[in-house]
This record gives C-alpha cells, sequence and structure tokens, in this order.
C-alpha cells in the first residue's frame, strides 16, 4: 500500500523550497456577485486580535476548546470563504483562480492535488514553508455546487492539527512525529 | 374605526415638544418595545438590536418638533428603525444570518408561544433580503396594511405584496414539512 | 389555511421587551441628550420657571446611572466578542477539516485502487 506522509512531503519539498518575499495571506476577492446567487454563504475572517480573543473564551477544561486553543498558538490568522448553490455549476473556475493564482507565487507547494470522480470534488492543498516550519495553508476545494477556500496563516503545527483528529472528524493525516522521513521512501 | 378618537399620547407628545422631559420619557417608554423588536428581528442580535434602538431615539429627540402626533410617531419610529436597519445590513457584509446564534432570543416566551413555529420564523427571517425581512416585520409585527408598508419602506405596493406572497408561502412550506434540521456539516 | 399561519405568526411576532438595563439606559441617555440640547426659539417667558433641584438631582442620578450601565453593557459587549470569535475559529476549523477529509477520501480511495490493480495482475 503506498502511503505519504504530509511530514514526508514537507521533507521532500524544504531542500527546494524557496522562501520569498510572498506572504501566506492570500488575497481573496470579496465576491460579491456569487455571494448573491449562493444559497448559503460563510465568510470567516480571524486575524491576530479576534484568533487572541477567541483564545481568551477557549475553555481549558473541555477538550475539544483546549485542543482548538492549542492548534491556535502561533498562527496570525484563518481564513474561510465558502458558498453554496441550488444548482450545479452555478459557480466557473475563473471565479476561484483569482485566489488560485497567487498559488503559483514563489513559496507557495502544491502538496495534494485530488480530483475524485466519487464525490466529485476537488481538492488542492498549498503549503507555505520556512525552515521546515508550515506558515501557511491554503485549501480550494471544488464541488458541484459549493467552493470554499481556507486559508490558514502562522506557524501551523501539523501535529497539533493531528491532534484535533476526532474532535472536528480531521481524519488521520498518518503523522507519525517519531518516524524520521526519508526522501524517496514510499 | 373612528380614526378621531383621541390618543392619550398625544398630550404627551405635544408637551414633549414643549421640553417637558417627563413626557418623553413616557413616549419612550410606550414605543421602544416597538422599535426594540424590529430592530431585534431585523439585525439577529441583541447587542445591535440596542444600539439600533439607542440611535433612532437619539435621531427623535433631534426631530420632534417636526412630528405632529402620536399616531405620525408611531410611523416615523418604525420608517427610521428600518431603513437604519436595512442600510446596516447592506452595509455590514459580516451580518450573515448564517451565523445566527439559537441563544439570541428574537421571540416571547409568554405561555401560548409556539417553540416550532418560532424555529421556522427564525429560518424565514433568515433566508429573506432586508427589505422583504423589513415587509414581514411590518405586516405581522407592527400590524399595517401593505399600502402603510409601502409608504414607511418607500417601496411600490406590489413589490411589498409580492414580498408577503412569497413569505407566506416559505412559510408555508416550512409549516407542512418535517422540522428544519440544524445543518452544521456540509459533508457532499 | 392562510389566516391560521398569519395570526400564528402574529403571535410569533408580538413585541418583545428590551433587557430591563437597557431600558433605563436608554431613557437616562434620552433625557440627558434632551437636557443637553439648548432651548427652542421663541421660548416664552411665561413658560420659563427655574430649574427645580429635584430635576437637577434626577439628572445627576440619570447619569451615574448611564455610565454605570454604560461599563456594565460594555463589558457585556465585549464578552459577546469574545464568544463570537470562538464560535468563529470552531467554526472555521470544522470547514478546513471538512476539506481536508474530501482530500483525504479521495486519496484513500485512490490508494485502493492501485492496491486492488496490483493485486489483480
Amino acid at each position: 500500500m503506498s502511503k505519504y506522509t504530509l511530514t514526508l512531503l514537507i521533507a521532500l519539498l524544504a531542500p527546494g523550497l524557496s522562501w520569498a518575499a510572498t506572504s501566506p495571506k492570500l488575497t481573496i476577492p470579496s465576491f460579491a456577485g456569487l455571494a448573491q446567487k449562493a444559497s448559503e454563504s460563510v465568510t470567516i475572517t480571524l486575524d491576530p486580535a479576534m484568533l487572541g480573543m477567541a483564545a481568551r473564551f477557549l475553555d481549558s477544561n473541555d477538550p475539544q476548546d483546549a485542543a482548538t486553543k492549542d492548534v491556535l498558538k502561533g498562527l496570525q490568522g484563518i481564513y474561510v470563504r465558502s458558498y453554496t448553490f441550488d444548482r450545479d455549476s452555478a459557480y466557473s473556475q475563473a471565479d476561484i483562480d483569482a485566489v488560485r493564482n497567487q498559488l503559483s507565487a514563489p513559496g507557495w507547494n502544491r502538496l495534494v492535488e485530488t480530483r475524485s470522480r466519487k464525490s466529485h470534488a476537488d481538492v488542492d492543498i498549498y503549503i507555505m514553508v520556512d525552515h521546515d516550519q508550515a506558515v501557511g495553508l491554503a485549501i480550494i476545494a471544488s464541488e458541484p455546487r459549493q467552493f470554499t477556500i481556507v486559508n490558514i496563516v502562522g506557524a501551523i503545527d501539523l501535529d497539533k492539527l493531528h491532534k484535533l483528529e476526532g474532535q472536528f472528524g480531521v481524519p488521520k493525516l498518518d503523522i507519525d512525529s517519531s518516524k524520521a522521513a526519508k526522501p524517496g521512501q514510499k | 374605526m373612528n380614526d378621531a378618537a383621541a390618543d392619550p399620547l398625544d398630550d404627551e407628545l405635544a408637551k414633549a415638544r414643549s421640553g417637558d422631559r417627563a413626557a418623553l420619557g413616557v413616549l419612550v417608554q410606550a414605543h421602544q418595545r416597538s422599535v426594540y423588536s424590529l430592530a431585534l428581528r431585523m439585525l439577529g442580535t441583541r447587542d445591535l438590536a440596542e444600539d439600533l434602538t439607542q440611535e433612532v431615539f437619539m435621531q427623535l429627540n433631534g426631530n420632534l418638533r417636526s412630528i405632529d402626533s402620536n399616531k405620525h410617531l408611531r410611523f416615523w419610529l418604525r420608517q427610521v428603525a428600518s431603513n437604519r436597519a436595512i442600510d446596516q445590513l447592506r452595509r455590514r457584509a459580516r451580518l450573515q444570518w448564517t451565523s445566527l446564534e439559537e441563544e439570541t432570543q428574537l421571540f416571547s416566551d409568554e405561555e401560548d408561544s409556539d417553540p416550532l413555529l418560532q424555529r421556522h420564523m427564525r429560518a424565514l427571517l433568515a433566508e429573506l433580503s432586508p427589505p422583504a425581512r423589513a415587509v414581514l416585520l411590518l405586516r405581522y409585527q407592527e400590524d399595517l396594511d401593505p399600502q402603510d408598508i409601502a409608504r414607511t419602506l418607500d417601496m411600490p405596493l406590489n413589490t411589498v405584496k409580492s414580498h408577503l406572497k412569497r413569505s407566506l408561502e416559505s412559510m408555508r412550506e416550512k409549516t407542512a414539512g418535517p422540522l428544519p434540521v440544524r445543518c452544521e456539516d456540509n459533508s457532499t | 389555511m392562510s389566516n391560521d399561519i398569519e395570526s400564528r405568526m402574529r403571535a410569533a411576532l408580538r413585541p418583545v421587551a428590551p433587557r430591563e438595563e437597557f431600558s433605563q439606559t436608554l431613557l437616562a441617555r434620552t433625557l440627558i441628550e434632551t437636557a443637553a440640547r439648548p432651548k427652542p426659539r421663541g421660548f416664552t417667558a411665561a413658560r420659563l420657571r427655574p430649574m427645580a433641584w429635584w430635576l437637577t438631582a434626577s439628572l445627576a442620578a440619570s447619569l451615574v446611572l448611564a455610565v454605570g450601565v454604560h461599563q456594565h453593557l460594555e463589558q457585556q459587549r465585549l464578552q459577546q466578542s469574545g464568544l463570537e470569535a470562538r464560535r468563529e475559529v470552531l467554526k472555521a476549523l470544522r470547514v478546513t477539516s471538512q476539506k481536508l477529509n474530501l482530500a483525504y477520501e479521495a486519496v484513500k480511495s485512490q490508494s485502493t485502487s492501485l492496491d486492488d490493480e496490483k493485486s489483480g495482475v
């Protein structure tokens, strides 16, 4: 069975990664036209101030809150835009290209590209790395009636993200921090 | 209905216009519930509703002398509250009813309250555009007829009727079907 | 029946009272605002009267009340904002995890197909 881990990919990519002046924070358009067409839209903008405020209101005694608080440490921002439509193909790829084009700038690397015939969902995951530390994460998910853009900025601790497994239904990402990733290993 | 029947608040208004603060207080207390409820159901959160209610009555202070009867005052308050709320909703893209918390109490909890209907009503309010929401509230909260609603919102009468018709249809669909499930995860 | 639905909607939309604290603040602020306004022009001598001591006292009391309530409201507002921020964070992470899951499922499914192909050879 072929497996790969995010740690492995980062290890493979790290030597070749260029940490240029590209910002890990994407410029996300307002999507005003699409928002009007959407049956449901989710717009979340959490800058450092909001994240700090949220962290103060997370209950350390609650497992979900505690794990979330841990993930938030070191983060500078979380930005989500998600639009759901009543019919297929209500949006075009061109709508998302303004964001996708930014991810071809130096510093961003496509970690995962999935095209699923079963769920008709295309998901691309990009990561920006600086000295073996993930400093930016971008997810673009296109489904027939929904598209979602997620941008997380800051020191993303993949181990902690892994520990959120089960809290939000985060899947096992096969990250085992005890194993050293070797280039070329599959 | 005798439109000429004396409205006791007309006296208070006359006094308030002359600078009688106690009379003004009476008017504020008489109308704050209606203004607050409009603001709350338009904007969806208590904080925003309180802010808007405050703004409306502050504005009233400056316009009292141009209001000549309690009936006119009611019209003025509804107009200002509705229009300010609509403007606010248009300006603030973040005021998404998709993030409306169930804890915000939009409806009264009197004995004969219908929690199931309230849930449908909440869903209906969330899906309506700001002007349509205002139309619905002016009709069923303030009991205005479509012509008065059109005048209040400066909206064509046919548009008002159209909003009402669609809202009623939507409400019928909701009450005919099963209780809407609160969907948190859009798993596809 | 349309009338039944409409009457139930009217019942559901009966006006609700604001919080008592807010009512008091609203009243206090409105009265203070009025007191601060200059007297309207043409205010005849006949209507002038010296401000009674009790009126001064009540204004002062209103001011103190308004300030105290304002501070309390500010605190409540901060708390509301904090709770809202928390909700937004949880929602953002939920959406993130859903999309990661989509990718994971696709990769897993592809892996399974490849393995099936290999064993079928």
